[in-house]
């Protein structure tokens, strides 16, 4: 009985932590002033918001159905999927939001993509700040 | 434990609600690609919050469908934004 009641309070925690991650993750994208800042600010809901929901999903089909090999192997699978291919996905839309010209912070550095290959990388601004 | 999985599906459904009037209102075509990636997932988690109200066991299955895919979804917005260009 109070193995249940851990599960449940377990998975509970899981999932409503797991919302709450993607309700900041939305509600900051109106904070964030440019598009490089609003990727990064993507990161949280999809590295952590996303495979918490997933994991309190696998808590509770636990519970109900019994533990099962197949389903802990997706549920892993689909946590690492999301990690890497959810960063993967954000470094491919950040490198097209900056080629396509918009709008950028002019305190982000270092620069590279808009410097030609010969020049090399920039290097950032410590010092200044 | 149901009304935790209403409250989630709650909030999610606020996350996308402020994610569809970001997109409204964002400036630049790369804001919106990027609050549109975020609707996506949250899509996503309200898939499997639905598998889990209707106790099948469709729910992680599609939450690895959608998070091994969702890059397709991702790179497709990122080629629109730079017009087809690498």
């Amino acid at each position: 009985m109070i193995a249940a009641l851990i599960v449940d309070v377990l998975a509970s925690v899981l999932l409503l932590g797991g919302a709450f991650w993607m309700l900041t993750a939305a509600l900051s994208m109106f904070r964030a002033h440019d598009a490089l800042a609003r990727i990064n600010v993507l990161s949280p809901a999809t590295g952590l918001g996303l495979p918490m929901i997933v994991l309190g999903a696998f808590l509770l089909h636990t519970k109900v159905e019994g533990f099962e090999v197949a389903v802990l192997i997706k549920t892993i699978l689909t946590v690492v999927a999301l990690i890497i291919v959810s960063s993967i996905a954000s470094n491919v839309l950040s490198r097209a939001a900056y080629m396509s010209g918009s709008a950028v912070d002019p305190r982000t550095a270092p620069q590279d993509l808009a410097r030609s290959p010969e020049e090399g990388d920039q290097v950032p601004l410590t010092e200044e700040r | 434990m149901s009304i935790v999985l209403w409250l989630t599906v709650c909030l999610l459904g606020a996350t996308i609600l402020v994610g569809l009037l970001r997109i409204a209102s964002a400036p630049d075509p790369a804001s919106r690609a990027v609050v549109g990636d975020l609707v996506f997932f949250s899509g996503v988690g309200l898939i499997v919050l639905i598998g889990l109200l209707n106790e099948s066991a469709a729910a992680v299955d599609a939450a690895l469908i959608a998070a091994v895919l969702g890059i397709l979804a991702t790179v497709a917005l990122a080629r629109i934004l730079t017009r087809g260009r690498r």
